[in-house]
């Protein structure tokens, strides 16, 4: 069964804040098990540029994961059917650099949702674009997220 | 501007980065680091309930070994962008090696960026996840 789900488009989530700490930068590499020093080691990161340590290339899904509508929640806000979303695509604009401390504040839209047809069932293709400002204001990234939902 | 930075080695091949098996724990502490709690990553019982046969790892993880690998090519200060589309779903014990290549040069602006092929598999070949990054150019960034 298809839907219309252009009528997305447009959707704005309610924005959200999340402060960068320090050991939740270190928690995510260890996770990874990344072990670039300049996301633990000041001297580290001073020497490839940068004035703290700063995060790892994907980091910014703690910043929506913990800061904003989990999962569960954005699933429910587009309407999508829990069992069959899977995470397309995922993009990142790197505008800045981020540092523990910074404040973030994310704000979310629909920028695109379109319908595919296929063989073996269609899939909606849904497109989250959040942008993350610091507290001077500066967007230092932008994040894409391409939702699909099979039908 | 010398020869060597007029002239990058489009189609160079970038070293392969290798991971140890993914672990279930690895899994549980991906989920706290990240905040991403959907059960079907940790709990053996939902993930099989949901048809998968067990648990699945995050996407996003498999994104993070892949920007583990970018960041080992280039200056973490030079990456400008980075996308791929998940292919793949990957399961504990399954070891993954992130390879890449440089495509193109581009100018974004007034900056000079490397566009590189960023692709992660696992042990068999299977491929998890294919994109790409851009950089800026060592002798132009900043």
């Amino acid at each position: 069964m298809s839907k219309d789900v252009s009528r997305l488009i447009g959707y704005e989530f309610e924005p959200y804040r999340f402060v960068v700490e320090r050991g939740k930068i270190r928690e995510f590499a260890l996770a990874i098990e990344d072990d670039n020093p300049i996301y633990v080691d000041r001297a580290a990161a001073a020497a490839a540029g940068f004035s703290d340590v700063t995060i790892p290339p994907t980091f910014p899904t703690v910043i929506d994961m913990w800061g904003g509508p989990d999962f569960f929640a954005l699933v429910e806000a587009l309407q999508l059917d829990l069992l069959k979303v899977l995470h397309g695509e995922q993009e990142y604009e790197y505008l800045g650099d981020i540092y523990p401390g910074d404040e973030i504040q994310a704000r979310t839209r629909v920028a695109d949702a379109k319908t595919k047809a296929g063989t073996s069932g269609g899939m909606h293709l849904i497109t989250l674009e959040t942008r993350y400002a610091n507290q001077r204001g500066e967007t230092v990234l932008i994040s894409r997220s391409t939702i699909v939902e099979r039908f | 501007m010398d020869q060597q930075a007029a002239k990058p080695d489009i189609g160079q091949e970038l070293p392969e980065v290798k991971k140890g098996p993914v672990t279930h724990t690895q899994l549980v502490k991906y989920a706290g680091a990240s905040g991403d709690f959907n059960p079907i990553h940790t709990v053996v019982p939902v993930g099989e309930q949901a048809g998968l046969g067990g648990v699945i790892a995050h996407g996003m993880l498999i994104m993070g070994f892949a920007g583990q690998a970018v960041c080992t090519w280039f200056p973490r200060k030079h990456l400008r962008r980075f996308k791929v589309r998940f292919a793949a779903m990957t399961r504990p014990g399954e070891q993954i090696s992130i390879t890449g290549r440089i495509i193109e040069q581009v100018t974004v602006g007034n900056e000079q960026r490397l566009r590189c092929e960023v692709v992660a598999r696992n042990q068999h070949g299977e491929v998890k996840l294919k994109g790409e990054c851009e950089v800026a150019r060592e002798e132009h960034a900043e």
